[in-house]
């Protein structure tokens, strides 16, 4: 095919040409940042909690008043809790992962340091902790019964016996080494506690895109206490398959212990990971929609205008094919001619694409676009683009050769 | 009423300069019916555009109605067109979208007539070429005599100074062709002055008097006899 | 001349249906995305309080150490945005604005009188009566507690318009009581709907979270040790234990809002705080000179940053999507305008000049932008339900279309319109009426 008459016909028609490598341009750079984007979100809320969350729910419970009674109070609903069947391991927290509140603090190596070593989530939880999380030990021990103090409370300022981190925050800690029976000073450093164990992996509360506790999403500390105050969280882990059924006995048997509460809710893990993550989720579908949409305004923009040229050139494609042309001929003569548009508008879409990555790593403090997504995307567009001029292009090739004697449009 | 001395419009390409007409005069006085003839590529056209300014020209003086039209800007030369010319093309170019006396009004809208001031030259336009029965029918409903006398009417609604016509009967057959020129012929007995383009020879007869155009020039045709006769015998 | 060149478009639109649908679509859909995004972008970053906003504020007290800035502040001055509670109270004691009111949320369990029915949760505001004038809140019945009653930590509640229909079936609840963690509370006033979004006066806690059910004396909370369910932010020193240590200790958690009529009031409390922090740090209490703010609504909504970055990317991709459309739109206009030379040629042989072709041909991209701009309407409405649908519950308080949006929305069809109208009116307007007559 030859290309330079294909391109000194074009630029009669320069100005359409133009619009259409444009739109492609433009689609193009949308279209790697946007699957970008959806990519990293759809990234973000797949991350394991930590929790086996298919067994797993939260019942969150608030006291009317502030009784005196609270910790008879909560211990007799997690002996009932504990004793429903289909019940694997039950405990009072503070928080939970994925939750959206809870909290944090700083952690030290040594008590005089200038800055903290790390940032750290907090949970507090019973010797059943570990088996009501359904965490993965991997070094050190759970917690004893003899080593749990009551808290009364978030105010109660009781020091904790001992800790058990994350292997991310053990890591960041005493990077290289074992963290089992090192100390860390928690608590705004008035307390030094050991090191008893490491689990795999426990999230923070806050998991959300632009979570301002990104920077330390996998360090958690659990310690142990017997919690219980005028609210708290109850997580409890259930044999497989019968979440349904004991969050139902949950509820009726507490309630028939005590009816001065508020039973917040009850929320499996599964429906906490959809409403931690609902924004995420959502801006992902929407930005695919809105590339979907973009790839179609631009087909059909690419299907118009080659149509207006078609008709434009009748006279001229009668012409040649009284000449001799076939009609894959006259095929080949437009896709060719919207090949080279493409082509032209994938370049600057790709370089687009790029700077407005760049902008966005600026502003919004997103990640670097990987050099995979840009010739994805351009390849998309090209194949795009010679998909969209196959309908016009095989109506041109229907002209018939009768037309060039014809002598009129 | 049209006066050009000396006119001559030259098409330069990257490659040649070529004339279309060059020391180009020609007077047409108020009243007159000229016909303007002149083979293939003789430039009779391009004289029709230059006088209905619908082209520029390149040297040489042009005068419309006594005003010269030389350095005129394109809001006067449309104005100009508007106001004292009327066109009649080969072709016709009504406008298909609107009906008769819509294609009729349109030249009456950019004058900035009123409503019943519009309505009015409609009307009597109509009545003139006989077609006031078809005010509502659009083009593609009627035959080609009767588009081009519609396209007559548009040419009159204006109350123009000067009729240019285009070969005006190029594309009809032999018996609406003469209903044209019996209409053309009646214009002029009514004062219109009229300047037809033509090939056709028999045509060109039916006008008061004829301008001969061979290659961009004037040829006096008392000189050459003999192409006279010969374009009377065949043809 | 305008309404015949209305007529003439709307004539060359039916021509040609396939083609002007086309268009109108193109248009139409680029405003839908668009105006989608830009309503919530709006709503988000708007002034919810245009009347007031510039004389209400917004106070910082930095009463943390400026060399641990590591340790805490995602704010860029380094200062928090919530108060002690100390602070707090000499600030309110000190009266040295027009109006001003400390407050935090919290919670309460409500017992109701049937005792059929399980308690259930209300979160609450504790805050001071001039919260109720200074945010311009509405009430339905009833008034905003005295001043007298804050002194005398009474127990008083103003409830929310979808408290009182859920508790009173919507009458008018003024005299009548309300059981909180077992204690009687007395209703003085019942408010009209009222929830503004964002959540101005409380930017820390749930920026787009509904306004609280319940309002009561600060004093009467703090005496309830009412907890609170806002950040609560400690650096260096987490005090003592207890409510009592919670009081007396340097974490944060009241926001503290000051109604300063004009610039001179406003520049006086400045000045006030100044001193203030001044005093602190000569009675040892502070070993650094403590910064203090002072920020209007709206300079208080920027620092925030309420605008979130997703909102930010929504709006980029939809502008840069009815670009595209626009582009699109051009190229079908063209395309249109281009197949009709031969008329534009005839009716400048007529008499047209430029102007009344480029006047048809831009009055005819008017019209597309019209009808355009209804569809983009349609469509907008169905985005925000998308939007609704998809997005948490915060988000789709921002999703209602106000006088204003449907105004900008056909502006910016119209303006579309004719921005990818002009290049193929220019075009027109060249059409040689000699050179389209000759091709015949």
């Amino acid at each position: 095919m030859e290309i330079r008459p294909i391109l000194s016909a074009m630029r009669r028609n320069k100005v359409g040409a133009v619009l259409i490598a444009l739109q492609m341009a433009v689609t193009l750079a949308i279209l790697c940042n946007g699957l970008f984007i959806v990519e990293q979100r759809l990234s973000l809320s797949s991350r394991p909690s930590g929790l086996d969350e298919a067994n797993v729910f939260i019942l969150t419970n608030q006291w009317v008043g502030n009784p005196p009674d609270l910790k008879a109070r909560t211990q007799a609903d997690l002996a009932a809790l504990r004793s429903l069947p289909g019940v694997v391991a039950a405990t009072v927290t503070n928080s939970y992962p994925m939750s959206g509140g809870g909290s944090s603090e700083a952690v030290k190596l040594n008590p005089d340091q200038k800055e903290a070593s790390a940032t750290t989530a907090l949970y507090l939880v019973d010797e059943q902790g570990l088996q009501a999380m359904g965490v993965k030990l991997i070094a050190g021990r759970n917690f004893n019964a003899d080593e749990i103090p009551d808290k009364a409370g978030f105010d109660d300022q009781v020091p904790p016996t001992a800790a058990i981190i994350t292997r991310v925050l053990a890591g960041k800690l005493f990077p290289g080494q074992s963290a089992l029976g090192k100390t860390i000073y928690v608590q705004f450093q008035k307390h030094t506690v050991p090191i008893v164990g490491i689990v795999d992996r426990l999230q923070v509360p806050w998991v959300e895109g632009d979570s301002w506790a990104a920077d330390f999403n996998d360090n958690s500390t659990i310690e142990p206490f017997h919690y219980f105050g005028g609210y708290y969280h109850y997580m409890i882990r259930t044999q497989p398959g019968q979440l349904a059924s004991v969050i139902q006995a949950a509820e009726k048997q507490l309630y028939k212990l005590n009816r001065a509460r508020v039973i917040e809710k009850s929320v499996p893990m599964l429906e906490a990971r959809k409403i931690a993550y609902k924004d995420d989720r959502g801006l992902a579908i929407i930005l695919v929609v809105v590339c979907a949409a973009l790839l179609a305004v631009t087909a059909f923009g690419i299907v118009g205008l080659t149509s207006y040229w078609v008709a434009q050139r009748r006279r001229q494609i009668g012409i040649r094919r009284a000449l001799g042309a076939t009609r894959n001929a006259i095929i080949q003569y437009f896709q060719t001619e919207n090949f080279m548009i493409a082509i032209s508008g994938a370049a600057v879409g790709v370089a687009l694409a790029v700077s407005l990555n760049l902008w966005m790593v600026s502003s919004f403090a997103m990640a670097r676009l990987q050099t995979g997504y840009a010739f994805v995307g351009a390849a998309v567009v090209l194949l795009l683009g010679q998909a969209a001029v196959l309908w016009p292009a095989i109506k041109a090739a229907s002209i018939p050769p009768a037309l060039a004697t014809r002598g009129g449009a | 009423m049209l006066k050009m001395t000396h006119l001559s419009k030259a098409y330069r390409t990257e490659v040649v300069e070529t004339y279309a007409l060059r020391d180009f005069s020609i007077l047409v006085k108020e009243g007159e019916f000229v016909a303007v003839t002149g083979p293939s590529g003789s430039g009779k056209t391009t004289f029709l555009t230059i006088a209905g300014l619908l082209e520029e020209f390149t040297g040489g003086e042009y005068q419309l109605d006594g005003a010269n039209v030389r350095g005129l800007n394109d809001n006067q030369r449309s104005r100009l067109r508007n106001e004292k010319i009327g066109f009649i093309f080969q072709a016709f170019n009504l406008i298909a979208d609107l009906n008769v006396q819509d294609n009729i009004d349109v030249p009456l809208r950019y004058r900035g007539f009123n409503g019943a001031e519009r309505r009015r030259r409609i009307q009597d336009a109509l009545s003139r070429v006989g077609l006031s029965a078809r005010a509502r029918h659009y083009p593609a409903e009627l035959s080609g005599g009767q588009q081009q006398r519609v396209a007559i009417a548009r040419a009159l609604a204006g109350s123009p100074r000067l009729l240019l016509a285009d070969e005006p009967t190029g594309n009809l057959d032999t018996q609406m062709a003469r209903g044209v020129l019996d209409l053309l012929e009646e214009l002029h007995r009514d004062g219109a002055t009229i300047v037809m383009v033509t090939h056709d020879p028999e045509l060109a007869l039916r006008a008061q008097r004829e301008v001969h155009i061979v290659d961009g020039q004037v040829v006096d045709l008392a000189a050459q006899p003999r192409m006279v006769a010969a374009a009377h015998a065949g043809a | 001349m305008f309404s015949y060149y209305v007529n003439l478009a709307l004539r060359s639109l039916r021509r040609n249906v396939v083609l002007t649908a086309l268009m109108i679509a193109a248009i139409g859909v680029g405003i839908g995305a668009s105006m989608t995004t830009l309503t919530v972008f709006r709503a988000m970053s708007g002034d919810p309080i245009p009347q007031k906003s510039h004389q209400l504020f917004a106070v910082q007290i930095g009463n943390w150490d400026p060399q641990n800035r590591r340790d805490y502040g995602r704010e860029p001055d380094g200062l928090q945005p919530q108060l002690t509670y100390m602070d707090s109270m000499a600030l309110m004691k000190s009266h040295a604005a027009a109006r001003q009111t400390a407050m935090y949320v919290g919670g309460f369990a409500l017992t109701p009188s049937n005792p059929e029915l399980r308690p259930f949760q209300i979160q609450s505001r504790a805050a001071y009566t001039d919260f109720f004038p200074m945010f311009q809140v509405p009430f339905r019945y009833g008034a905003p507690w005295a001043a007298a009653d804050d002194e005398n930590h009474a127990d008083v509640v103003v409830l929310s318009a979808e408290l009182n229909d859920k508790v009173f079936g919507g009458a008018n609840s003024v005299g009548k009581t309300l059981n909180l963690d077992g204690h009687d509370y007395r209703v003085v006033g019942v408010m009209e709907h009222w929830s503004p979004t964002p959540k101005f006066y409380d930017l820390n806690n749930n920026q787009f979270g509904k306004a609280e059910e319940l309002y009561l004396p600060f004093t009467r909370a703090i005496d309830a040790q009412m907890p609170s369910w806002g950040n609560y932010n400690c650096s260096g020193d987490i005090g003592e234990p207890g409510w009592e240590g919670r009081l007396r200790s340097e974490c944060v958690w009241f926001q503290y809002w000051a109604e300063l009529p004009s610039a001179e009031s406003a520049a006086r409390y400045r000045s006030f705080l100044m001193n203030y922090a001044s005093d602190l740090q000569r009675a040892g209490r502070f070993r650094w000179l403590p910064r203090t703010s002072l920020r209007d609504v709206r300079e208080w909504m920027d620092y925030q940053q309420v605008v979130t970055n997703s909102a930010r990317i929504l709006v980029l991709v939809s502008f840069s999507f009815l670009f595209v459309c626009l582009l699109n739109a051009m190229g079908l206009m063209l395309a249109k305008i281009m197949g009709r030379a031969a008329d534009i040629g005839v009716r400048r042989a007529l008499g047209a000049n430029r102007y009344a072709i480029f006047s048809q041909c831009l009055i005819e991209a008017g019209v597309i932008g019209l009808a355009g701009g209804l569809l983009g309407l349609v469509l907008t409405a169905l985005g925000l339900w998308g939007l609704r649908v998809l997005l948490s519950e915060e988000v789709g308080r921002l999703t209602h279309m106000s006088v204003t949006d449907i105004s900008i929305a056909v502006a910016l069809s119209l303006t579309a319109a004719l921005l990818a109208g002009l290049y193929p009116t220019w075009r027109a307007g060249q059409v040689q009426p000699a050179w389209q007559l000759k091709a015949q």
